[in-house]
């Protein structure tokens, strides 16, 4: 007891020695624990997993190489022959798709021997084009994921698939009716399969329902599309078209769904060229800064209220019809800064008929919405910049769906409930009871990847088999469809999500891909067996985005709206988070260690306060707070984040979970406690600080750069002016030593910092591909993270409304680098092709060499990270990449690998090395496409071009390091009205 | 009571009785034994720590990127100095016939050998793989691998290695001609057996004393230059970097400035009690203190003038970095750590130039620890306030040292203290020979 009171007492304080908490977590402490308090030690998930991972070992151990103890749904035969083509040492790729948080990615899955190791984006899936974001990058690691489900549970007891078999079919008895009582759940449909399931379901039992519930929902998007053409509708941008684009807090470049694509078509029309150069003018108003308003020319942080307004007298401006109040009056609203935005906006929408876009995000009122849409309409953008259609599978609104539920629940009007793959125990409005309303359901079943919340409490619990398992389609934000196939067999005994609600309409042996194959009979043009094999091939099925949307608008009345945001009160405003979404993700360490984009946080959410908020309360990083809201309260650290509108307080949703599994649990607090049904997005608030404080995981503070540019950034009008304004005075000075590297390559990366947004998905993806391991939050704490390319992000400008940079930093493979000469060992060396190789078996961890790396990227083993116990996590490494051990430092190395296989390849067709043919990982992964990796030895390579842009700089060029790795500038593009703001 | 006269059989027992009284006579006294059992138990802290650093690693220190060194760099910079001063007096000293060194030579000697012992147990540890540190050495392999030598690291090894090498033969050569005394004195069979196979059959032969001679003249001629050039390595670990505030051409006779600083220090804080304790008052005089003290302050003095520099170049060079990192230091995070140095290393320091705080041991072994302890805030923050904030602010961090760094510093305090209470115990603390030589000579020198 004496340890685990220390222990909670170790955990409120300031953590200033931090030795403590480590000794608590060594094994005496737990022993301890085991003793004084037995059941607590049982309810211990590490232990708990520990010996229940013992029990099933034996079928892990060896599940990756496909013998495993689910049922194969086709025959396996091993291969007397190796087939032609196939070297165990190389890869193979398989085109597959992926829900990742709100969004569907077609990725191509590399395995190893039958391993999934990495996902790349597939280049001919729309939303993807070859590149990913961070999540997509993770679900790799999903996959392994120890914690997963590997049975199905009956009350938390072991239990077989063919008990569930008799369940289910005394369900099908039971409801063969008329369906009466029988109830299913599900997140949004977005699978063609799913919602033919659904609606052969609905025919089955007439009397039953199927609700869908997506704590992310886009309610108000559809409501607004509603609103002004009488039904739903879906919507597809085309940043590839748009010369002027407004985001009223439409996150599209990081949390909406298509973000991958809007980033890689966003980043083409902000690259400068043509003559004179051009580039596209993003405007965002939001409440709080997103990486949208990041990379934004214009961002004006504004209250929920304001946004609401400023849209209003925009509209009137560019002659939207209107029903209300004349268009002076609105205006009369803002004040003189706000009129002269306006002016320059509406002047700068008008200029850019046809190829403007406005657009409104998930949490701004469906009117918000409307008026986007009007106003595109009166832009004549829809058709060019913008498209709606109708979605082939049902929607309804999330919140009232689930609310419909939760009170027939109440009622007792539900026998039987199944959830299919959703958590609504953590995830549902706090007001809609779920919980409590879940016990008084007789039949529960719960489908999912993990034993979560929702499972705790069901009847049954099913293990669903990951994407990277099974088959299935999805259909992405443009509604083109493409195929989920199985890369690997089933690793536990999992049914995939197709077959198990199968079992609901009464088969009793499903096979997934038949399911799958059976909905496209008929449709799509696959019924060939040729057509269906290109499709799964190609990851899309041709032409099967539905076609837009014929316009037919009327002016209607607006409906009004209670705004929040009375004066005195803080508007509160919930948002998924960036890394762990709603909370799914939430025992994935790769996203839980990814810093957060903005803020840079690890392993923990905290509430948002603005630098004015935090002056008046007095409020510092890690302070506690308590958040009031419509009679709850929560208890919450805060994070002050520059930019965000005085009065608003954000929550991010997706911690404080409580069963997640080993990872991802204790973990920050649960946001959603104060969300409500009735306005799940935006809420009123009250804070007060409770004077405790805890310290976050960080791995960036927040510095405002005074002196010396490591980022170097101008205007678009400097750039007319002068294009190589950026340049330094001088370049590099001379030196005594002779350029090296006389090799026939010589390697270099250029980052255009014009084009990054900073989404950090290169951090991940290099996580994935380099086999780093995760360090966890105590470390992260102690600036022990060991990604090998991070996003750097600096503020410029005053904290209220700062303008936001981005700087992915990896190795700059320095010509003459200051690591090499400080090594006693020699283990770190040059190569003859330019690379700053480490040697980690000669290194002995003197870590000179990175007291002397002047940009920090070198990253030590300060304790063994690696597990090199876990068969899962060995299963899911990159053969190709050693894993080190403790006291090794290691870096970026450019993806040596990449580049032996490059040279292997060349050297056997007896050539040289193509451009491009070596693609770095964290070059495949960026969505906009920001980082050129190639030979600069050769002046045609991409590279090479790139470098030669007049907006080519080295970073701290002046300590003569000859750096590899170089920047282009970043160039912003202000309306010429509106320059002195930025 | 009548002195007795000023024979030279008087003059030579008045050195030899109280010194190897102490170590064959006196009981080991309440004190002794409080301090001894209390560096025990710092060792075993030390000892302690040692085994759960190899077991974990560096991890366990509050290391980070980008301040990776911490503590244990100080600690082994800190040590060495200290055992700088030792060598200066015995083998610098000798060198140009300053006998009234004699007195003090023996135990400054040891201190040398036991501080440097010390330190060379920092830059092993340190390494993340503490069990490769051989690999530092050039010796021929499979794989005719050879270490990097343009890397200050190596070279740090190698003077290190020779420093402590000769030290430690110098040390035990002086040693000979008293463990000859010792064990001619000693009357348990133990003892004999003991003292005689240290002393090598040491007979005091002419022949004995004219190669003793010529061997301490070839020592002391190689001591004093390993001393500049350990000490010239130790700052090129840190000057080679390009960080601001270590890449200086200052280095070197700043750290051996600081070195002599922190080690007369060491001395006289040893010196103050031991005289005291064990009554060599007659043997280490109120002139050898003054002497000390004098030669405290005038390296003190030089220390003083680096910091100036320090600044002054910081500015008149005009780089950028330079002139932020030196006002961080004097105004960032760590400024505590610089003027807790300015008050320890610079004010008090300017105490001694009153012959009467330099008269007063009380005072004196005070302004002593004080500069000892300021020399390792000096060591300290040379470190951290170059590391913690580099050249790009996005990889800023600080340094919060663990318990374990705490252990490791007050562990190696144990060690040392452990190492030196024993010598006191068990060899001659002073330099027998080269006092009664001394007194020898004084008698025949006329009046």
């Amino acid at each position: 007891m004496e340890f685990l009171r220390a222990k909670l007492a170790g955990k409120q304080g300031t953590q200033f020695w931090r030795a403590l908490e480590e000794l608590l977590e060594q094994p005496q402490a737990l022993q301890c624990l085991r003793e004084a308090v037995p059941q607590a030690a049982r309810l211990d998930p590490v232990l708990d997993r520990r010996s229940f991972l013992g029990l099933l070992g034996a079928s892990l151990a060896f599940g990756g190489l496909a013998a495993c103890s689910g049922p194969p749904p086709e025959q396996i035969v091993p291969w007397i022959r190796r087939p032609e083509g196939l070297s165990p040492s190389q890869p193979r790729f398989y085109a597959t798709t992926l829900r990742v948080g709100d969004d569907v990615i077609g990725v191509l899955a590399a395995t190893h021997e039958g391993r999934p190791t990495k996902l790349d984006g597939n280049p001919a899936h729309p939303a993807s084009l070859g590149s990913t974001d961070a999540m997509t990058q993770a679900a790799i690691l999903e996959l392994w994921d120890p914690d997963r489900s590997q049975a199905p549970l009956r009350h938390d007891a072991i239990a077989s698939w063919d008990e569930f078999l008799g369940q289910a079919a005394a369900t099908a008895r039971q409801f063969a009716q008329d369906g009466r009582g029988l109830r299913v759940l599900s997140g949004r449909i977005d699978s063609p399969t799913l919602a033919a399931q659904r609606q052969e379901f609905l025919q089955r039992y007439p009397g039953a329902r199927w609700h869908q519930y997506e704590p992310v929902d886009d309610d108000a998007a559809q409501q607004g599309t509603a609103f002004v053409f009488g039904k739903p509708l879906c919507t597809r941008h085309r940043f590839d078209q748009a010369q002027v684009i407004v985001s009223l807090e439409a996150d599209f470049l990081a949390t909406m769904p298509g973000h991958v694509r809007a980033a890689r078509d966003f980043a083409v029309k902000r690259s400068p060229t043509g003559v004179p150069p051009t580039m596209n003018r993003l405007y965002v108003m939001e409440q709080t800064l997103s990486l949208t308003g990041a990379n934004a020319d214009h961002r004006w942080p504004m209250r929920a209220a304001q946004i609401a307004a400023f849209v209003e007298a925009l509209a009137a401006q560019i002659g939207v019809p209107s029903t209300r109040p004349p268009a002076a009056d609105i205006a009369g609203g803002l004040d003189s800064a706000q009129l002269r935005r306006l002016k320059a906006l509406a002047q700068d929408l008008q200029d850019h008929r046809g190829t403007s876009l406005v657009l409104a995000g998930a949490a701004q009122p469906p009117t918000v919405h409307a008026l986007a849409i009007l106003m595109n309409e009166a832009l004549t953008n829809v058709g060019r910049t913008v498209e709606y259609f109708e979605s082939p599978e049902p929607r309804e609104s999330s919140t009232d769906s689930l609310r419909t539920l939760a009170e027939s629940m109440g009622s007792g009007m539900v026998d039987t409930l199944w959830i299919l793959d959703a958590n609504p125990v953590y995830t549902a409005p706090v007001d809609l009871l779920f919980e409590e309303r879940l016990a008084k359901v007789r039949n529960t079943v719960h489908v999912g990847l993990f034993r979560d919340e929702t499972a705790a409490r069901c009847t049954w619990h099913l293990p669903r088999a990951h994407s990277l398992e099974s088959w299935s389609d999805l259909r992405t934000y443009d509604g083109s469809v493409s195929l989920v196939q199985p890369v690997i067999a089933p690793l536990y005994d999992v049914r995939s999500l197709h077959e198990i609600v199968a079992f609901l309409l009464g088969s009793s042996r499903a096979d997934g891909r038949e399911i799958v194959r059976s909905t496209w009979r008929g449709q799509g043009g696959l019924d060939e067996e040729a057509a269906w094999q290109g499709a799964l091939r190609e990851g899309v099925i041709r032409n099967s985005a539905p076609a837009a949307f014929e316009i037919h608008t009327e002016p209607r009345a607006l409906p009004t709206e209670q705004r929040p945001g009375a004066q005195g009160s803080l508007d509160l405003l919930f948002q998924p988070d960036p890394t762990v979404w709603d909370g799914r993700y939430a025992n994935n360490g790769w996203l839980q260690e990814l810093p957060k984009p903005v803020t840079q946080l690890t392993w923990t959410n905290a509430a948002w306060v603005g630098p004015a908020l935090a002056a008046r309360f007095q409020l510092h990083d890690g302070d506690i707070i308590t958040v009031r809201s419509q009679g709850r309260s929560l208890e919450a650290p805060i994070w002050i984040v520059p930019g965000q509108a005085a009065d608003t307080l954000v929550l991010p949703l997706g911690y404080g979970r409580r069963a997640a599994g080993h990872v991802g649990e204790r973990l920050g607090f649960d946001a959603y406690g104060l969300r409500t049904s009735a306005s799940p997005w935006q809420a009123v608030c009250s804070i007060a600080a409770t004077g405790r404080h805890v310290e976050l995981a960080t791995t960036q503070a927040h510095h405002v750069i005074q002196t010396g540019e490591p980022l170097r950034a101008g205007t678009l009008l400097q750039f007319r002016q002068n294009p190589a304004f950026m340049q330094a005075a001088e370049g590099a000075p001379a030196s005594l030593y002779p350029e090296r590297a006389g090799g026939e390559y010589r390697w270099g990366m250029s980052i255009d910092l014009n084009s990054c947004i900073g989404c950090s998905a290169c951090t991940l993806a290099c996580q994935a591909e380099n086999n780093i391991p995760v360090v966890g939050a105590r470390e992260v704490q102690r600036g022990r993270e060991l990604h090998w390319i991070r996003v750097d992000r600096y503020f410029r400008g005053s904290p209220e409304m700062p303008t936001v940079h981005h700087q992915p930093v990896p190795c700059m493979h320095c010509g003459h680098a200051p690591c090499e000469l400080v090594c006693p060992v020699g283990a770190t060396v040059h190569d003859s092709e330019g690379l700053n190789v480490q040697v980690y078996n000669r290194c002995i961890g003197t870590r000179f060499c990175s007291n002397n790396c002047p940009y920090k990227v070198r990253r030590f083993n300060f304790l063994q990270y690696a597990d090199t116990s876990s068969p899962t996590a060995k299963a899911q490494r990159n053969p190709d990449v050693s894993v080190r051990s403790r006291g090794v430092m290691e870096k970026c190395t450019y993806c040596i690998q990449r580049i032996e296989e490059a040279h292997i390849v060349a050297d056997r067709q007896m050539r040289r090395i193509a451009d491009g043919e070596v693609v770095t990982a964290c070059q495949a992964v960026c969505p906009a496409k920001a980082i050129t990796f190639g030979d600069t030895a050769d002046p045609a390579t991409a590279v090479s071009r790139q470098k030669a842009s007049p907006r080519n700089y080295r970073m701290l060029e002046e300590l003569n390091t000859r750096p590899q790795t170089s920047y282009l500038g970043s160039l912003r593009n202000p309306h010429p009205a509106l320059q002195d703001e930025t | 009571m009548s002195a007795p006269a000023r024979t030279l059989a008087v003059e030579l027992e008045a050195v030899t009785d109280p010194v190897t009284a102490i170590v064959l006579e006196r009981a080991s006294g309440r004190r002794w034994m409080l301090a001894f059992v209390a560096s025990v138990v710092l060792t075993a802290l030390l000892g302690s720590g040692i085994w759960v650093l190899l077991v974990r690693g560096v991890g366990i220190w509050g290391i980070e990127i980008p301040v990776a060194w911490g503590f244990a760099i100080a600690d082994y910079v800190w040590w060495i100095g200290i055992g700088m001063a030792g060598t200066f007096i015995s083998a610098a000293l000798y060198l140009t016939r300053q006998s009234w060194r004699n007195s003090l030579n023996r135990y400054a000697e040891a201190m040398t050998v036991f501080a440097v012992s010390v330190s060379g147990l920092f830059p092993i540890l340190h390494l993340g793989r503490p069990w490769f540190f051989y690999w530092l050495a050039p010796y021929p392999n499979r794989m005719a691998l050879w270490p990097q030598w343009r890397s200050s690291l190596l070279w740090d090894f190698f003077a290190i290695t020779a420093y402590l090498l000769v030290s430690i033969v110098y040390f035990y050569v002086g040693l000979l001609p008293d463990l000859a005394t010792v064990r001619d004195r000693a009357r348990s069979r133990g003892r004999q057996v003991f003292y005689g196979l240290l002393a090598l059959g040491w007979r005091g032969e002419a022949r004995h004393w004219q190669r003793f001679e010529t061997l301490s003249m070839v020592l002391a001629a190689l001591a004093v230059p390993l001393v500049f050039s350990v000490h010239s390595m130790v700052a090129l670990d840190f000057s080679e970097g390009l960080l601001p505030g270590w890449h200086t051409t200052l280095f070197p006779p700043f750290f051996v400035a600081g070195a002599l600083f922190s080690g007369f220090a060491v001395v006289l804080v040893l010196g103050i009690p031991l005289r005291r304790y064990y009554g060599l008052t007659d043997l280490i005089t109120e002139a050898h203190l003054d002497k000390l003290a004098r030669l405290l302050l005038a390296v003190g003095l030089i220390v003083d003038y680096s910091y100036l520099s320090e600044v002054f170049f910081a500015f008149y060079g005009g780089d950028r970095y330079e002139i932020a990192m030196t006002l961080n230091r004097l105004g960032g995070a760590y400024a505590w750590l610089f003027w807790s140095t300015i008050a320890c290393n610079v004010v008090s320091i300017q105490l001694l130039w009153f012959p009467r705080v330099r008269a007063n041991h009380a005072a004196l072994f005070t302004i002593s620890l004080t500069v000892v302890v300021g020399m390792w805030f000096e060591r300290f923050m040379l470190i951290v306030t170059s590391l913690y904030r580099g050249f790009l602010p996005s990889s800023w961090g600080m340094f919060y040292p663990t318990l374990w760094d705490l252990g490791f510093l007050f562990g190696s305090i144990g060690l040392f203290c452990l190492l030196f209470l024993a010598f006191v115990r068990l060899l001659p603390a002073v330099s027998m020979f080269e006092l009664r030589k001394s007194a020898a000579q004084a008698l025949e020198r006329p009046r």
